[in-house]
Formats: C-alpha cells, sequence, structure tokens
C-alpha cells in the first residue's frame, strides 16, 4: 500500500457519511439517530456526517423490518453507493423480523440475505452511542478494507451471492 | 486579554467536545444487555412463554442437560422475562449491548446449560432447585435429605409426612415408589 492508498484509507475511517435507508420500521432506530446528530452525543467529532443522497454515503444505516415493498428499495439504494461501503444494520428488525417475523409481507429472515451486513448493533431501539460505535466500527472496516462488499470485490469481482430471501418468482 | 485567554484555551484544547468513550450515563433502570444463571433457573419455560418476538427457547439432552438460548437479533428488551421469571434467574443489565460484526455470525446467540442431576432417592434425573429456594424450604435439618429430591419424589416425601400426621404408628409402606 502506498503512501496515497494509505491516505485515502485513513480518511475513509476519518470522514465516514453515513445515509438512512427505513425498511419499514417503526421509526423508533431513526429517531435514535436524531440525538446522534444533536451536541449531545456528537457524531460529527467522529466525522460523521448524514446525507440524504445514497450517493454521497460510504455507510448505510438500515433501521428496520424487511418487508416485500422494501426488498428491491434496498437492493437499488444498496447499489446506488459508491465502492467501498458498508452496511450497518440497526436494531433487532432487520436481523430477524422481532416482533413483526410471520406477519403477511414480512420478510422473516436476515437482512443478511438480502445485502452484506458488516455491522449488527443490537438493540429495540438500540441507543445513540451503540449506532456511534457501530458507525465507528463499520469505518474501520473500511480503513481496513475488511467490509463484505470490499472483501468480495477483493476475492473475485462481482460474484456476489445471489440474494435469496423473499425472491418473487 | 480574556478574549485572547479563550482563544489560547481553545486552540490548545482538543477540537472535541466529548470523547466517544464518556457518552452520557445509561439510567440505571435501562433494559440492555441480557444475562442469565443457570444456577437459579429451573427451566420452567415462563420467559420462552412470555417472549412476544420467541428470542428464547429451550432445547434438552434428555437425561443430561437443558438449554437456554437466547437470540439477541430477535429480542425487543421489552423486560417481560425478567418480570415473569420466578427463581430471578434472568436479569437486563443496565449496560448497553455491543455491536457485532457479522464475521461471528447474524447476531449475538446466548446459550445457558443447566445440567440436570440424579435423584437421590429413585435416581431420575431433574433439573435441581436453586440454593436459595431450598434453603427457604429446608432450613432446618429434619428433611435434608429431601434435597436432592426429583419433583415427584418431593411430591412422595411430602405425602408421606401427612399420611404419618394421620397415623402416627408410622404405619408408611415404605418404598411406595411412584409410577414413571
Amino acid at each position: 500500500m502506498n503512501l496515497i492508498e494509505r491516505v485515502v484509507a485513513i480518511s475513509r475511517r476519518r470522514s465516514p457519511w453515513i445515509c438512512r435507508l427505513n425498511a419499514g420500521s417503526c421509526n423508533g432506530c431513526d429517531i435514535e439517530i436524531t440525538p446522534l446528530l444533536s451536541p449531545r452525543y456528537d457524531a460529527e467529532q467522529l466525522g460523521i456526517e448524514l446525507h440524504g443522497t445514497p450517493k454521497h454515503a460510504d455507510i448505510v444505516l438500515i433501521s428496520g423490518t424487511l418487508t416485500l415493498r422494501s426488498r428491491q428499495a434496498i437492493l437499488d439504494i444498496y447499489d446506488q453507493v459508491p465502492n467501498p461501503k458498508a452496511v450497518v444494520a440497526l436494531g433487532s428488525c432487520p436481523s430477524s423480523g422481532n416482533v413483526f417475523a410471520g406477519s403477511p409481507l414480512v420478510l422473516s429472515c436476515s437482512l443478511d440475505s438480502v445485502v452484506p451486513v458488516d455491522v449488527w448493533v443490537p438493540g429495540c431501539p438500540p441507543r445513540p452511542q451503540a449506532i456511534l460505535d457501530g458507525i465507528a466500527r463499520a469505518a474501520k472496516l473500511l480503513e481496513d478494507g475488511a467490509t463484505k462488499s470490499q472483501l468480495a470485490k477483493s476475492r473475485l469481482a462481482g460474484s456476489q451471492p445471489e440474494s435469496r430471501c423473499g425472491r418473487l418468482s | 486579554m480574556a478574549m485572547l485567554k479563550t482563544i489560547l484555551g481553545n486552540l490548545l484544547r482538543p477540537s472535541r467536545t466529548r470523547a466517544p468513550a464518556d457518552m452520557p450515563v445509561v439510567p440505571p433502570t435501562y433494559r440492555g444487555a441480557l444475562t442469565h444463571d443457570a444456577g437459579r433457573c429451573t427451566a420452567c419455560g415462563t420467559c420462552a412463554f412470555v417472549c412476544a418476538p420467541k428470542a428464547i427457547h429451550f432445547t434438552q439432552e434428555p437425561g443430561i442437560s437443558v438449554s437456554w438460548h437466547f437470540f439477541i437479533g430477535q429480542c425487543s428488551f421489552c423486560g417481560l422475562c425478567e418480570q415473569n421469571c420466578p427463581t430471578r434467574a434472568i436479569h437486563l443489565r443496565a449496560d448497553i449491548p455491543g455491536s457485532m460484526n457479522s464475521a461471528g455470525g447474524d447476531g449475538l446467540r446466548l446459550e445457558s446449560v443447566i445440567h440436570l442431576q440424579p435423584c437421590t432417592r429413585c435416581g431420575a434425573a431433574h433439573v435441581p432447585l436453586p440454593a436459595a429456594t431450598m434453603d427457604a424450604l429446608w432450613a432446618a435439618g429434619a428433611d435434608e435429605a429431601e434435597r436432592g429430591y426429583c419433583p415427584d419424589c418431593r411430591r412422595w416425601a411430602a405425602s408421606a409426612r401427612l399420611r404419618t400426621a394421620f397415623t402416627p404408628d408410622g404405619a408408611v409402606a415404605e418404598g411406595g415408589r411412584h409410577d414413571r
């Protein structure tokens, strides 16, 4: 790794831009992101900046139960995020569906079977400092080149595992 | 001059206001990471029954052990399991469950193994009572032998006591074993 690559890697950790994706959440996790950006928790001390568009983001925060309607949206938005990218799953819902598991049109499966998830933040909803910790971990993974998308890319170009869950066919 | 002091102070101080480590304190009643004490669990299954998202379940190896399983990725931290646990084996601590890299699986799974013990009378494997409950039940040494009994033998011992109370000459047929 030459000097320029090293500087780029460090700046990925020092300035992760995040974008928020609600996949059918009750808004509990999204409300916990708001104090994260306030002076009390002060996410910007880590260089974290919330962006509205996935095209500017490094890290996608995905919250909420996966539904049949939101599955394609998750895939589309994930594809719009430029490489290298990391995914942070907020709360219990993305990993299992939580209390909504088994409801009609809810995919009772892990988010990992739709997009590769790098960090899971447990909690219902997670506290803001837990979310901050999760973003910091994801930023560290981005620096190390250890996110799942980066590893898949370095292994062999574009052979991502086919996502199986909730496929309509 | 005062302004100069402020500027100098600001220049010397680090730019951030608060490190990620010293965050606002968590309230003591916060329901965070869940712990399970196998020594107090009687495997009654109340926690698995009251858990709305079904994050808790039990598996058993007949005759050897009963295992309590918990999947944090399905927990909504409502605290019903702690509230309903009759022996207070489950506790939701105030500290926050840490975030996990997906290398360690798709979330945190806890497993706690409760070993079965053979009954000292009939030899049947059973989940022993928690020590505190035993101390409360058999405080005086009279029925000390009942400590290692299985629930069926405990029932038998209680009925034997009742029968001796009615027939003081001790006409209890010894060896009245329960059917299983």
